[in-house]
Formats: structure tokens, C-alpha cells, sequence
């Protein structure tokens, strides 16, 4: 007979403010006068997000006193892991959000409007009426809200329609960059098809865990491994194939073609927000489902993963060097820290979680950092009209002198991301590659080290291309300029710059809060 | 748990559906025309309800009939018929070798999809005679209402951006001036009084229709005989559909009763006659 | 006959649309064969759900065809977008992001 499922709405509440917000964005599109139409929005927004963190935070409290619990017939998961992935994830979706509403010289860097045909008359009018995309907001609340249930799914139907609740609004972000309108609509294209690819692969491996085990709840599964028995070809190739639909949206080796178009081509601010938000969210996911359900798989998955992690350390590294386009160094250096953080993933250890906890910190607060710096270095052409984003690493040379703060600050996300000692990307490698050590191994590790030295060579790269060389002009007179921010982008940046160095100088503090997070509720 | 035993009924009708719905597939990788890939798609689809309702998933088969063959396939038509019907592609590969790769990717996974699948000792099936005893779609709303209430309700969230994204990228807010009926009229008057033809004010003429054609792709023509490009359809003329005007030959064949080999008479003075008018 | 049919038949299904996806220049084209792919997954959780003689797998099944939905209004908005762009829907032309 049925009965009627309990529902524990003050467990709920991070996820239902920022749903609420999403809808309230929605209705503010129809309702509120155009003008102040992005004013609300972005206060409605950033009150939500502030809101689910301060709710989060009151669940950690709830969750250390009377342990973690199963929310909503066994659909979600409320445990130390999962609250402090939301609380990773809301910290940087605020930062991101301040990068994305703000409008430096005027302009933000979406498209006046996304119906317009790129350099049409009407694209033109749009323009100068001052029109504003503002469903940019909205949609990037319905991304966070799939975001923050990702990491606390505890079945595989609920973990796939979060995938697409997160996927969907990216799809369509992607495509509404201002400037280099074709590029951007072509990275919305490639990002839709390889990511409705990737979720067909997850559910194919979530029907044959279902056949599996009867049941697509992660505990029910992790129980059916050792009593099922004659069916393991479904356990393992399912799970392989769960695995393969989360590695897309961590872009790991070889399942990262679309990283760099995509990185590319969206709006920076975009870029910035997925490329911290997706990857803490997609790696919550993958971490719980390979702690919870494969632990008993190890020897025979183990090999895929190790290929994997190899092939996306080495990969990212090698093709970080050869670019010459920031935002896809960026993004292939994106792509080799996935492959370390999957060292975390596949050393199986208490201590992985809670070092990959604090890598993609670590990770994030640089990639949002530096991604909304890439929002301020502009081209400017010989007129002294802004052309659009300095794209080329050559049009950075010479930033140190002319914007020493700005360029000091890049330098530190880019230390970060090295994993120089005393920024925040040291504590997270250390802590990440102590559990690999922890785990046994060490020949990872080993691999993982190398790459990053040769990373710190690129990255130090550039940062002698901005300190050291002289800057330079275009053949046809355009120049690099730094544009202001409106003030979002600059407290956003300080905001990561001092994370980066508080989490580096004092990791004990991070740690310690990480430690507590080391077991997932089966 | 009682075993459930499988029909020869139900076997015969897989074994008529699956070649037929495999066929289909096939389309997707061998078919030129987007539409026939759709058509064919959308019977795949079909074949599928009927596979679900045979698997006891009564409420499934509808709902896949409705939801997919009636409005995803039928959304796919859509979009086709306004990106162009006919629009083929080009089956010649740009990056070398890279069909070839993925052919063995395909193959690769048919492999192992197959693998899977036989060489599991799977438990014997037990039907859903029980779970179904108060009908399928019940069964189906007491669990969607109960274990997945949460991703019920998240889906939610799904359709909304649905609707906000495609609105996003379609709606366009008017900016200036409405310009409709009365402002393209005036428009028009005002450039045919700097000087632009008449056809401007006046209705477009009709398509020809003839003794042999009676399709809109088919030009009309003017008393000199010459077609009038104005008279089609503009979609047709951007997709370079419409037909050729017969010949002077043709023309004078459709007019002559059969078997008759008398030359046509030509039409004297049309061009002459043209000119008056013009005057 | 047994139900193992069903399952081969989804594998293929499963296999073919794959395939298509990495082989088709044209978007709607790989796009339907996502879709295939899509439904040869409920397919196979149909077929689960009567194996196990439990009706999960066909809801499961059901919240797919929404997903579908939801995905192929955004899919489609996004491929007429790009085509009022530059008239036309090929994957090769869209692409000014190969370096």
C-alpha cells in the first residue's frame, strides 16, 4: 500500500532556498521593469547563496550532534562529506556570481540578448538599447541547486536528473558570451552533445547496476556485491560505465575534448563558475560513488582508473605547455588537476576524502581568481575601442608593470595552482598525494609529482612573461589594457587571493575541519 | 516469487519487431536525408512501446508513444522542416581515419554491451503479474510518489530551464517602432512613389499552373512568355526548389492532342504586346 | 526466447546510436542518436524491472523520457540558434575552435 514518503524540509532547506531563488528569478524576468531587473536578480541571488551557506552550516552543526541521516526516502544522504562539498560549492558559486554580475566599463560579458544572429542589425540595437540577458541569473541558480544535490545523492536516479539540473542551464550559459558570439554558440553546441553523450553512458551503467542489484540506491548496491553472485559482468561493467558519464564532466582523459573549446568559447565569468562549481560537484559524486559502492571492485577497476589518472596528468600537462590561448592553458591545466584529484579517488582511503576536500578548495578559490582576472586584461585596437578579452599569452607580457597588483595577484593563483609551498594548492596536493601514499600508490604518485614540476614550468612561464618582458604592441597598433571592475570582480579576487594564502599558511584549520569529514554514510 | 514463463506469442513478435527496429536504427549511420532518419528513428520508437507493453510496462508504452514518438521525434520534424527538409549531408569525412575509429568504437561496444549481457547468469525473471495486480500505472505512481519523490520534484527544476533557455534563445523583445500591416503598406506606397515597380503595391501573382503541373514550385508566367520569379515562394526559391518553365516545345506538346506533328505555332507579337503594357 | 533478447537488442541499439554520435557531421543527426542511446537504456531497465519482478526500473524509465524532453528543447534551441547563425547545422562548420 502506499505510503506517504516522510519529508525532512529543514534538512532540505540549502537546497530549497536556492530552488526558491531560481523560480523567484524566473519571475522576476516577467514581473519587474527591465531597469532594475539585473539589480534584483543579483541580490536575489547572492542573498540565496548566502542563505544555503548559512543553512549549511547550521545542518554541519545538526549533523556532528546527532550523526548523519537519510533525507527523503533514501534519495539524499546528509553526512559531514556532502555538507562540506555544498559548503565548498556555495563559497565559490558566490564568489563566481560576484564575477558574473559585475560590468566592468558597463558591460557585462553576456550578450545583450541570446535570440539575436551574432552582428546582426538587431544584435546592434539590442546593444544600444541596453538590453541585459538577465536570465544568466536564474540559470545559474538552477546549476547551483543541481550542484549542491549532486554530492549528497544516494541513489543514481537522483544523482543522474541532478547531473542534468546542473548540465542543462551550463548548456545554455555557454552559448551567451558578448564578444566572439560564433565561437561561443559552437562551445554550447559541443558542450550539449558530448554532455548528453556522457549522460547516456551513466544511465546505461545505471540500468545494469539496477539489473544488478534490483535497486539503484548506492547502499542497496555496495550491499549486493558480495551476496549477487554470476552477474559481476553487470556490477563491473556498470559501474564502468557510471564512472565514464562523471569523468566527462570532470574531463578526465580521454573524456576531455570538450574542455578546452568549452573553456574557451563560454563567457569567462561562466567559465570561471563551472570550472570550479562543476568540477567540486562532479568529483563529490564520483568520490561517493567509488567509496560507497566499489570498494569490493578494487583490483578490477583499478586498472581503468590508473590509466585514466595517468593519461589526464600527463596529458594536461604536456598540452597546458604548448597553448597559447589563456583560457585554454587554463583549461588543459584544469585538466591535469583532474587527474590529481583522481589520485584522491583512487586511494580508497579515509584520507582521500578529506584531501581532495581540500584540494578542490584550493583549486577552486585559484580558478575563479584567475578566470575573473582574465574578465579585466582587454585588447584594445589602435583606436583605443575595446576589442574584446586578451586571449593571446603574449598580450600578457609586461602586465607587471602596468597593473602590479592584478598581475601579483594571477601570479598567485598560478603559484596555487603549481602547488608552490604557502599557497593553498601546496596543502591541497600534499594532502591529496599523503592519501595516495596512504593508499599504496606510490607509483601515482611518483607520476603525479613529475607532472607537476613540469606544470610549475608553465606556470612560472607566465608569470615571467608578465613581470619580465617588455609589453607589447600589435602589428596593427592594438595594445592590452586593463579594464575596472565595477568592484564585484575586485572583491571576488581579493576574496580568493586571501583564501589562497590563508589556506597555504595555515592549513591546520582547513585540515582539521576536512578530517572530520572522512566517512561517507553507506 | 512464482517464475514467470515468456510466451511463444511474445517471442513472435520479437522476433518481427527487433530486425524491424534494428533496421531503423541502422538509419542512423548509413541514411542520407535527416528526415528519413527521423522517420525511421520515430519507428524505432514506436517499436519500442510495443516491446514495453509486452515487458508488462502498460503505462510506459503509452507514455513512450505519447511522449516520445508523439512530441521528441515529432520536435525533431519540426526543427528539420525549418533548418530545410531536404538538407542532406555530406558524408565525406573531414578528419582522416577518424569513421574508422569510430566504427571500432562502435564495435567495441556492441562487444561488450553483448559480453555483458550473455555471459551473465542472470536470475530467473519474475515477472510483474504481482507488482501489476492493481494495474501497471498504480504500481508505477505508488513508487514514483514514495522511494523518488525528491527527483520528482527536481525535475521540476529541469523543465522550468527548459522553458527559460528556449526562451532565452529564441524570444526577441521588439525594439523601435511596431511595424505592422498599416507601416508596411505605407512603406510600400512610399517606395513605389520614389520609383520602385509596381509589384511592389500589389499582391504577388500566383504560382503557373498548368495542364502537367499544378505545384507551387512552378513560376507563373508573363505575357512575354518569360517566368515571373516573383510568383514563388521565397523558401522554395532560397532552397533553389523551384521548376524549371517548361520549354516553348513542351508547352506546345501539352497543348496539342496527341500524335499530331504539326509545329507549334509560335506566339507572334507577345514581346511586342509586352512592351505596350509596360508603356 | 528469453528475456536476455531484450537485452541484446538494447546492447545493439545501445551500440548503433554510439556509433552514430561519433560518426555523424550533422548535429541533429548525433543528437537522435543520443536519443537512441537514451532508450535503449529503458530498454534495459524495462526489461530489469520485470526480471526482478519489481516496478522501480520502469520508473526509472519514466523520469528518462522526461529528462529527454527537458534535453531536447535545449538541445534543439541551441541547434536553430546555431543555424540562424551561419545556415547551417554541420558540426564541421562549427569549427573555428580547432587550433
Amino acid at each position: 500500500m502506499f505510503v506517504a514518503p516522510h519529508i525532512e524540509w529543514a534538512a532540505l532547506s540549502p537546497v530549497l532556498i536556492l530552488l526558491g531563488a531560481a523560480v523567484i528569478g524566473v519571475l522576476v524576468e516577467a514581473f519587474v521593469p527591465r531597469g532594475s531587473r539585473r539589480l534584483v536578480q543579483v541580490v536575489v541571488a547572492a542573498l540565496a547563496l548566502g542563505g544555503a551557506l548559512v543553512a549549511v552550516t547550521w545542518r554541519w552543526t545538526v549533523v556532528q550532534q546527532d550523526g548523519p541521516s537519510s533525507l527523503v526516502a533514501g534519495a539524499l544522504r546528509e553526512d559531514a562529506p556532502a555538507l562540506l562539498f555544498q559548503a565548498i560549492l556555495l563559497i565559490l558559486a558566490l564568489l563566481a556570481l560576484l564575477v558574473i554580475a559585475d560590468r566592468a566599463r558597463g558591460e557585462d560579458a553576456f550578450t545583450p540578448t541570446a535570440s539575436a544572429i551574432p552582428g546582426s542589425e538587431y544584435e546592434g540595437q539590442a546593444r544600444r538599447a541596453g538590453l541585459a540577458q538577465t536570465e544568466v541569473f536564474p540559470l545559474t541558480m538552477f546549476a547551483v541547486t543541481g550542484m549542491l544535490v549532486f554530492p549528497a545523492a544516494a541513489d543514481l536516479l537522483t544523482m543522474f536528473i541532478a547531473l542534468e539540473v546542473l548540465s542543462l542551464p551550463l548548456y545554455l550559459l555557454a552559448g551567451m558570451a558578448r564578444r566572439r558570439r560564433l565561437v561561443s554558440q559552437e562551445a554550447s553546441l559541443k558542450y550539449f552533445l558530448l554532455g548528453a553523450f556522457s549522460s547516456a553512458f551513466f544511465l546505461m551503467g545505471l540500468a545494469l547496476l539496477y539489473g544488478y542489484a534490483g535497486s539503484v540506491h548506492l547502499a542497496d548496491i555496495a550491499t549486493a556485491v558480495p551476496l549477487v553472485s554470476g552477474m559481476d559482468g553487470l556490477l563491473l561493467a556498470g559501474s564502468a560505465l557510471v564512472i565514464i558519464g562523471l569523468l566527462f564532466k570532470v574531463g578526465a582523459v580521454p573524456f576531455h575534448s570538450w574542455t578546452p573549446d568549452v573553456y574557451q568559447g563560454a563567457p569567462t565569468p561562466i567559465t570561471g563558475f563551472m570550472a570550479a562549481c562543476t568540477k567540486v560537484a562532479a568529483f563529490a559524486a564520483l568520490l561517493r560513488f567509488v567509496y560507497v559502492v566499489t570498494p569490493g571492485l578494487g583490483w578490477d577497476l583499478a586498472p581503468f582508473l590508473w590509466i585514466v589518472a595517468i593519461l589526464t596528468m600527463v596529458v594536461g600537462t604536456v598540452l597546458a605547455i604548448v597553448q597559447t590561448d589563456m583560457k585554454r592553458t587554463l583549461a588543459y591545466s584544469s585538466v591535469a588537476h583532474a587527474g590529481f584529484l583522481l589520485l584522491g579517488i583512487i586511494a580508497l582511503d579515509e584520507r582521500g576524502i578529506s584531501g581532495i576536500l581540500v584540494y578542490l578548495l584550493a583549486y577552486g578559490l585559484a580558478t575563479v581568481g584567475a578566470f575573473a582576472l582574465v574578465t579585466l586584461v582587454r585588447t584594445k585596437d589602435a583606436e583605443g575601442n575595446l576589442v574584446g578579452e586578451a586571449g593571446h599569452l603574449s598580450e600578457w607580457a609586461g602586465l607587471g608593470r602596468r597593473s602590479p597588483v592584478l598581475a601579483v595577484c594571477f601570479a598567485l593563483f598560478l603559484l596555487s595552482f603549481a602547488g608552490i609551498p604557502l599557497t593553498a594548492g601546496f596543502t591541497g596536493k600534499f594532502a591529496v598525494f599523503g592519501a595516495a601514499v596512504a593508499g599504496g600508490d606510490w607509483p601515482l604518485v611518483v607520476i603525479a609529482v613529475l607532472a607537476s614540476a613540469a606544470a610549475a614550468f608553465f606556470y612560472v612561464r607566465i608569470i615571467v612573461l608578465m613581470f619580465f618582458t617588455e609589453p607589447a604592441t600589435g602589428e596593427d597598433g592594438s595594445a592590452t589594457t586593463v579594464v575596472r571592475s565595477e568592484g564585484l570582480t575586485a572583491v571576488a579576487v581579493v576574496v580568493c587571493a586571501v583564501g589562497t594564502v590563508l589556506v597555504g599558511v595555515v592549513p591546520t584549520a582547513v585540515l582539521a575541519v576536512a578530517a572530520q569529514a572522512s566517512k561517507f554514510l553507506l | 516469487m512464482t517464475e514467470m514463463t515468456i510466451s511463444s506469442g511474445e517471442a513472435v513478435l520479437f522476433w518481427i519487431l527487433a530486425p524491424l527496429m534494428v533496421m531503423g536504427a541502422l538509419g542512423l549511420l548509413f541514411a542520407r536525408r535527416t528526415v528519413h532518419i527521423a522517420v525511421a528513428v520515430a519507428g524505432v520508437m514506436v517499436g519500442l512501446a510495443v516491446m514495453y507493453i509486452a515487458n508488462e510496462a502498460t503505462f510506459l508504452g503509452v507514455a513512450q508513444v505519447v511522449v516520445y514518438t508523439g512530441a521528441v521525434m515529432m520536435l525533431f520534424v519540426f526543427v528539420i522542416m525549418l533548418i530545410g527538409v531536404d538538407s542532406t549531408e555530406s558524408l565525406k569525412e573531414t578528419l582522416t581515419g577518424q569513421r574508422w575509429l569510430a566504427a571500432l568504437a562502435g564495435v567495441g561496444l556492441l562487444v561488450l554491451m553483448g559480453a555483458i549481457t550473455t555471459r551473465a547468469a542472470l536470475p530467473a525473471p519474475v515477472g510483474l503479474a504481482e507488482a501489476n495486480a492493481d494495474t501497471n500505472a498504480v504500481g508505477v505512481a505508488r513508487i514514483l510518489f514514495s522511494d523518488f519523490i525528491f527527483p520528482f520534484e527536481l525535475t521540476g527544476a529541469l523543465l522550468i530551464t527548459a522553458a527559460v533557455g528556449a526562451l532565452s534563445l529564441t524570444h526577441r523583445v521588439r525594439l523601435g517602432a511596431k511595424f505592422g500591416q498599416k507601416e508596411m503598406a505605407a512603406a510600400k506606397l512610399k517606395a513605389y512613389g520614389a520609383g520602385a515597380s509596381s509589384t511592389l503595391i500589389t499582391n504577388r501573382p500566383n504560382p503557373g499552373v498548368y495542364a502537367r503541373h499544378n505545384s507551387a514550385d512552378m513560376p507563373a508566367v508573363d505575357a512575354a512568355g518569360e517566368p515571373v520569379e516573383a510568383s514563388i515562394t521565397t523558401v522554395l526559391r532560397i532552397r533553389g526548389q523551384e521548376s524549371n518553365l517548361p520549354s516553348a516545345e513542351e508547352l506546345a506538346d501539352a497543348g496539342r492532342p496527341y500524335g499530331q506533328g504539326e509545329e507549334p505555332a509560335a506566339v507572334p507579337g507577345a514581346a511586342d504586346e509586352r512592351k505596350e503594357l509596360e508603356q | 526466447m528469453s528475456i536476455l533478447n531484450y537485452l541484446v537488442l538494447s546492447g545493439i541499439l545501445f551500440a548503433i546510436g554510439g556509433t552514430a554520435v561519433l560518426v555523424r557531421r550533422n548535429a541533429i543527426v548525433a543528437f537522435m542518436g543520443v536519443e537512441l542511446m537514451l532508450n535503449a537504456a529503458n530498454l534495459t531497465l524495462v526489461t530489469f524491472a520485470r526480471m526482478h519482478g519489481d516496478l522501480t526500473g520502469q520508473v526509472i524509465a519514466f523520469f528518462v523520457m522526461v529528462v529527454a524532453a527537458a534535453e531536447v528543447v535545449i538541445g534543439l534551441a541551441i541547434i536553430v540558434s546555431i543555424f540562424r547563425t551561419r545556415g547551417s547545422a554541420s558540426l564541421d562548420d562549427a569549427s573555428l575552435l580547432k587550433s
